[in-house]
């Protein structure tokens, strides 16, 4: 096969870059991913493309105190302000793991006068698939 | 159509109910509800008709939207319920629904479908007999849950009262029967 053209590429750090800033979105997609340990927040376009995403890791939070309700709550309130001054109204809401964070960050988005239309329950549920770990023996 | 037919047959049932189950054998009919908690996999992009009060679908039917939710009110959202994600519950929210109220409900939902029970199961690995001693656990749960609820509202009269009254009572039962036909209507109803 033939080399690959290098290419440098735009700097990522989970936000589009500048020049899409314009772009104005009325309706969007939350998704949280709350773990045990952490809790992800990220926002998307309908079609599912990121427009911003938090984390309680990038809040400041570190080890057992990113999986915590609180630490949820404001991954939430961050990400959601970034989003809304691009003029978002409404969301739908997916959440997907178990978590302490579920419920706080569902408080927090409805707190933030984001009008909901949707919460869903997007958690990855096997039929019976992979094999999970062996048990802790703690 | 046969489809409208079949409709009208179904919507005959679900009309005097709230908005209707979520069973439905033909996917595409499955119109929305307050709640569901099944997993679905369809095809194409959700339009939230029910969400967005007063704004007309964008979707392409033959009938206009006001005409269809006249006649067929389930059919008015089968074009558009075609749901991209498979999620295991869903709770659709109004605008002026109180914070605490819309968590709760949402919290109910989910412990309805169990999400949380079966993540925690299915996180470490569990051999046979771990998994044969919680299905024991289970089934004695749901067994003295059911006995509990039972008892308290009709096997009262036959299970609890000692076996000398009943028999008394059917004594008494049989004789009034032959006296008084009319009384026996009235006991059988009891």
């Amino acid at each position: 096969m033939a080399k690959p053209i290098p290419r440098t590429s735009s700097r990522r750090n989970g936000r589009i870059s500048s020049r899409k800033n314009a772009r104005r979105i009325p309706k969007g997609v939350i998704h949280v991913q709350a773990s045990f340990n952490n809790t992800i927040v990220t926002v998307t376009d309908v079609r599912g493309r990121v427009i911003s995403w938090s984390s309680a890791g990038t809040c400041g939070f570190k080890g057992t105190r990113r999986g915590t309700p609180f630490a949820a709550q404001t991954a939430a309130g961050n990400a959601i302000r970034t989003v809304a001054d691009q003029g978002m109204q409404r969301a739908e809401v997916m959440i997907k793991g178990p978590g302490l964070g579920r419920d706080a960050a569902l408080r927090a988005i409805r707190r933030s006068g984001i009008l909901l239309s949707f919460i869903r329950d997007v958690t990855p549920m096997p039929h019976n698939g992979c094999r999970p770990p062996k048990k802790r023996r703690v | 159509m046969a489809a409208s037919s079949f409709l009208c047959n179904f919507l005959s049932f679900l009309l005097p109910t709230k908005p209707p189950p979520t069973k439905n054998p033909p996917p595409q009919l499955s119109a929305t509800s307050s709640t569901q908690h099944q997993t679905r996999k369809f095809g194409d992009r959700l339009v939230p008709l029910v969400a967005q009060e007063g704004q007309p679908s964008s979707t392409s039917s033959s009938l206009s939207t006001e005409l269809s939710s006249v006649i067929f009110p389930s059919l008015a959202y089968a074009n558009t319920l075609f749901f991209k994600s498979a999620y295991n519950v869903q709770v659709i929210v109004d605008d002026n629904e109180h914070e605490e109220r819309l968590l709760n409900r949402f919290r109910r939902e989910v412990m309805r479908a169990g999400v949380i029970q079966e993540c925690k199961r299915r996180k470490f690995f569990e051999n046979k007999q771990d998994e044969k001693k919680r299905k024991t656990r289970e089934a004695a749960k749901r067994n003295r849950r059911r006995c509990a609820h039972s008892s308290q509202d009709s096997h009262r009269k036959t299970s609890r009262i000692p076996w000398q009254t009943r028999r008394k009572k059917r004594i008494i039962g049989i004789y009034l029967k032959e006296i008084f036909p009319i009384e026996r209507i009235l006991l059988n109803l009891l």
